[in-house]
């Protein structure tokens, strides 16, 4: 399991809510410059499994590793270097609403890389500029279309320099003609080189990129590999099924 | 004619220094209670424990005692343990702390209004939690908390009154005196009266372009 060119590698996460067992013992590793899509029904974990992965939710067990190097989130300081590290886009943006585009981007490097406010100004430009949003950085979030929304987001967790980026639904909330838009800054993303762990329902959008396929419900991972073999030839009968379900015309994608 | 020599060159020059006693009164009482409302307010919502168990203590007590008996146990009643107000310090302190009980309240609000995902983008991002009130949170929350805060203050500039009970002689107690000297009770209180009204007619003004000036897209005043 342990590789020296993994970049983000998980180990037996478990998580409860109470008494519902939302993860049960999953562990997953992504290398540099590899995208890994989780697929699998609503509510089977995957957005605990990507929040556990950089402590938003705290699991009960198990253990992340970015370059090898083990995090103790216990301790506070070691916790907030490692997020810097790992880019988080959220499926309903959460972009900050009383910023506008430029400031939403730009505070992440004041406040919390310590850039001076010129160089952290030009750099969320910069940002703003390769998603397409160049004539909108004066723009709140109110203002702002959902894809435009998580485009700024995107923006926000790349002006970080992160080494792996997490996307948790990225455009699950958004109206259908404004996936492209999306979805295109993403393919940029992947085709410069970016580590990504995501979680989709976009299953054709998800085996052009995915390296790998995870298939998860119910707190494990079913099964794992290349797309088209999960796709078209999974070993496991509900892998089958739910592909089946999500692949076939009249399935919304 | 007689009466309005009196009045020219009694009341208002006495009623004048009574007023910026008042305004010596009302502005550091309302700038120290926002403090105080925001720093409980954070405590009430974010800490846990003894810190929040203390913080819910001190509403309880700052709201549910007459403000009169708060002055009285300042002024007439710290003096037993050896600790000396002037009345001046004791009403300061009294208003203060009682503002703040009640600006507690609306931050506290304000700041359980702000969506989870605003606080999960700011740690994602490597926020300290601090750094995360500081400048993501409190800048929201303190928009929306604003028309309660300044309704606070509102209030305040009115039970400021209540200093003289203390012996500080703002405006109420300058109008007071007056009024006894003269037994002109109406003319004199209806000059405080208007001085009153002309103050929370400056302070709603203030507010109201404050708050202008803070709206942003998606914080405006929804006018129905």
């Amino acid at each position: 399991m342990t590789s020296v060119r993994s970049v983000l590698q998980v180990e037996n996460i478990r998580k409860s809510f109470g008494d519902k067992k939302i993860l049960k013992g999953l562990s997953l590793s992504v290398e540099k410059g590899e995208v890994k899509v989780i697929i699998g029904p609503s509510g089977g974990g995957k957005s605990t499994l990507l929040q556990c992965i950089n402590f938003l939710v705290v699991p009960d067990e198990g253990e992340v590793w970015l370059e090898g190097k083990k995090i103790n989130h216990a301790k506070k300081r070691e916790l907030y270097a490692y997020r810097q590290q790992v880019g988080m886009i959220f499926q309903d943006f959460n972009l900050f609403d009383h910023l506008n585009a430029l400031e939403n981007v730009q505070i992440g490097l004041v406040r919390v890389k310590k850039l001076h406010k010129t160089e952290a100004r030009e750099r969320a430009l910069a940002e703003l500029q390769r998603v397409g949003l160049a004539d909108h950085v004066l723009q709140y979030p109110a203002q702002l279309s959902g894809g435009q929304k998580q485009r700024v987001s995107i923006a926000r967790a790349l002006a970080m320099d992160p080494k792996v980026m997490l996307l948790d639904e990225p455009t699950s909330a958004l109206d259908p003609e404004l996936i492209g838009e999306v979805h295109a800054v993403i393919k940029d993303l992947v085709a410069n080189g970016m580590t990504m762990l995501m979680a989709t329902h976009q299953i054709g959008f998800a085996s052009v990129l995915a390296d790998e396929i995870i298939f998860m419900e119910d707190g494990y991972i079913v099964e794992q590999g290349p797309p088209a073999k999960i796709l078209q030839q999974a070993e496991c009968a509900r892998t089958k099924e739910f592909c089946a379900k999500i692949t076939s015309p009249s399935a919304d994608s | 004619m007689e009466e309005l020599f009196y009045i020219q060159n009694e009341v208002l020059p006495n009623l004048l220094q009574g007023l910026w006693i008042s305004i010596l009164l009302i502005v550091p009482s309302a700038s120290m209670g926002l403090l105080i409302g925001i720093l409980v307010g954070a405590l009430r919502v974010y800490s846990s424990g003894l810190v929040a168990v203390l913080a819910n203590l001190y509403v309880a007590l700052f709201r549910g005692i007459p403000l009169v008996v708060q002055l009285f146990i300042w002024y007439f009643g710290l003096p037993y343990f050896g600790i000396y107000f002037s009345p001046y310090a004791a009403s300061v302190v009294g208003f203060s702390l009682c503002s703040g009980a009640y600006h507690s309240e609306y931050i506290r609000g304000a700041l359980q209004s702000i969506k989870k995902g605003q606080t999960l983008a700011a740690q994602a991002l490597g926020f300290t939690k601090l750094e995360m009130l500081r400048s993501i949170i409190l800048p929201q929350a303190l928009r929306r908390a604003l028309p309660g805060c300044g309704n606070e203050i509102i209030y305040l500039i009115k039970y400021s009154s209540l200093a003289y009970m203390v012996t500080c002689i703002e405006l109420t107690g300058k109008g007071k005196i007056l009024a006894a000297h003269s037994f002109k009770y109406t003319e004199v209180f209806l000059i405080v009266g208007a001085f009153y009204l002309a103050l929370v007619s400056v302070a709603s003004l203030l507010l109201r372009h404050l708050e202008n000036r803070l709206s942003l897209p998606g914080f405006e005043l929804h006018k129905a």
